[in-house]
């Protein structure tokens, strides 16, 4: 403490802005360090603020706004992610209520990958379809429950008010897959060979056929109708042939991006048939 | 002499969530950051918005202070990087201080030179913008990034003039008193 302090004429100045730059500066500097002080200008700034045409700021609406702010719960992670991604912030909490999005089913699905991955890494064969008839059908499966009404009851207020089906369920759809694709490519990665990577045009294939599929029924039920199908159909070739070459094919490839352009084309035409996720109306 | 709670103590109360201490500490502080803000912005909603932001933080992490100097010089540190991010995300406003740039009155020449030596006088006879980048840059530290989104000027600008102003206080400071 050096004994000097703000005079009332000096902190009269200070608070209406008439004083220079460099007399202000040496109060502020003062200010930081002077408690009396401190509380004589939040004195005479809040004092100013119940009347004349000096008031700062509202402290008491302020207040109210900051004790809200810190009363609502943070945004998680994953909220505060797509908001950094661009998203508004009434979309992003749309987008990430959804309850693919939840830690224990997130983790679900990745122990499920994990299981299939290793027993590709370790059991050979076997295990190499055993990968190969679980990862393609994981995302489509995400990305079904990310907007099915029943896996999802928070999606039901939400559809009710005025907002885009088509929007809401491309973002969860894109926001899912940007989870889950990443995760199943590491997964992937310790599969031998290039069965890593086969399985990636299937599973969007199978996505855009969940996509289509839900304009006529619930995403969930045609998400595991998809998934069936593609279990006996892999089973049945493992059962004839023992490899797993033939998923690999070029020509099988290529009918998969076929499929995937196709369903996406019919998803996109049928748009307005997303209505019928709304079955309360 | 009172037995009102230092700072330090309503920190540690805000560590554990308690929202009494929490409001003493806003109360307490709200009132001089508002108006040191104010100093910087001439928006009163961007100076509020601040203010909030600040609290939120501080409530967010009470824990970022780590106990080296004091709590009021970090609450300004928060402060006014949140007003400089708040003027980022809403762009356009204009914000530059104008410092009311009233000459000092006779008497505060007086002050100043007893308190400054020339100092005062040469800080005078700078042109405002280069007031508003010593203000922005020497006295509440920011950088030079933040400086220029704080004056909506390229950060070029930022340190050409803090670089002319510096010349000119030399200058001034070496030539004495006129």
């Amino acid at each position: 403490m050096t004994g000097w302090h703000l005079d009332d004429d000096m902190l009269r100045r200070y608070v209406e802005r008439t004083d220079s730059l460099a007399e202000g500066a040496s109060a502020e500097q003062h200010l930081l360090s002077c408690e009396p002080c401190r509380a004589r200008v939040t004195a005479a700034v809040t004092a100013a603020a119940g009347g004349t045409g000096l008031s700062v700021i509202d402290f008491a609406a302020v207040w109210d706004r900051t004790r809200d702010a810190v009363e609502v719960p943070r945004p998680s992670v994953f909220e505060r992610l797509l908001r950094g991604a661009g998203l508004p912030a009434q979309e992003a909490r749309l987008v990430a209520v959804a309850s693919a999005f939840r830690g224990v089913w997130l983790a679900g699905v990745a122990a499920v990958l994990a299981f299939a991955a290793l027993a590709a890494a370790f059991g050979h064969a076997r295990g190499v379809w055993l990968f190969l008839s679980v990862a393609p059908i994981v995302p489509c499966l995400v990305v079904a429950s990310s907007y099915d009404p029943w896996m999802d009851p928070a999606l039901e207020p939400e559809l009710v008010t005025p907002y885009p089906m088509l929007r809401l369920v491309l973002l969860r759809t894109i926001a899912v897959l940007a989870l889950a694709l990443p995760a199943v490519l590491l997964f992937g990665l310790v599969v031998p060979g290039e069965t890593a990577f086969a399985w990636l045009l299937p599973a969007v294939g199978f996505v855009a056929v969940v996509l289509a599929a839900s304009t006529w029924v619930s995403p969930l039920r045609s998400a595991i109708a998809v998934s069936s199908a593609w279990l006996a159909a892999i089973w049945l070739l493992a059962a004839r042939s023992g490899a797993p070459e033939a998923v690999l094919q070029a020509r099988t490839q290529a009918g998969f991006l076929a499929l995937a352009a196709a369903s996406f084309a019919i998803f996109l035409v049928r748009r307005r048939r997303l209505h019928q996720l709304r079955p309360w109306r | 002499m009172d037995s009102r709670p230092d700072d330090e103590t309503l920190l540690l109360a805000v560590a554990e969530r308690d929202m009494g201490a929490f409001r003493t500490l806003y109360e307490r502080h709200a009132g001089w950051l508002a108006i040191r803000l104010s100093r910087r912005c001439n928006d009163r909603d961007l100076v509020a918005d601040a203010i909030q932001d600040t609290f939120v933080a501080v409530w967010q992490k009470p824990r970022g202070f780590r106990g080296d100097g004091d709590i009021a010089a970090w609450l300004w540190g928060i402060a006014i990087r949140r007003l400089v991010s708040r003027l980022r995300t809403r762009g356009g406003v204009a914000a530059v201080s104008g410092h009311p740039g009233v000459a000092p009155a006779a008497e505060d020449q007086v002050l100043l030179s007893v308190e400054y030596g020339d100092i005062g006088q040469a800080l005078a006879r700078l042109s405002p913008e280069m007031r508003a980048v010593i203000q922005a840059v020497v006295l509440d530290g920011l950088s030079a990034r933040e400086a220029a989104q704080l004056l909506h000027v390229p950060v070029s600008s930022v340190k050409t003039r803090l670089y002319r102003a510096k010349a000119h206080l030399r200058a001034a400071l070496a030539e004495g008193p006129s």
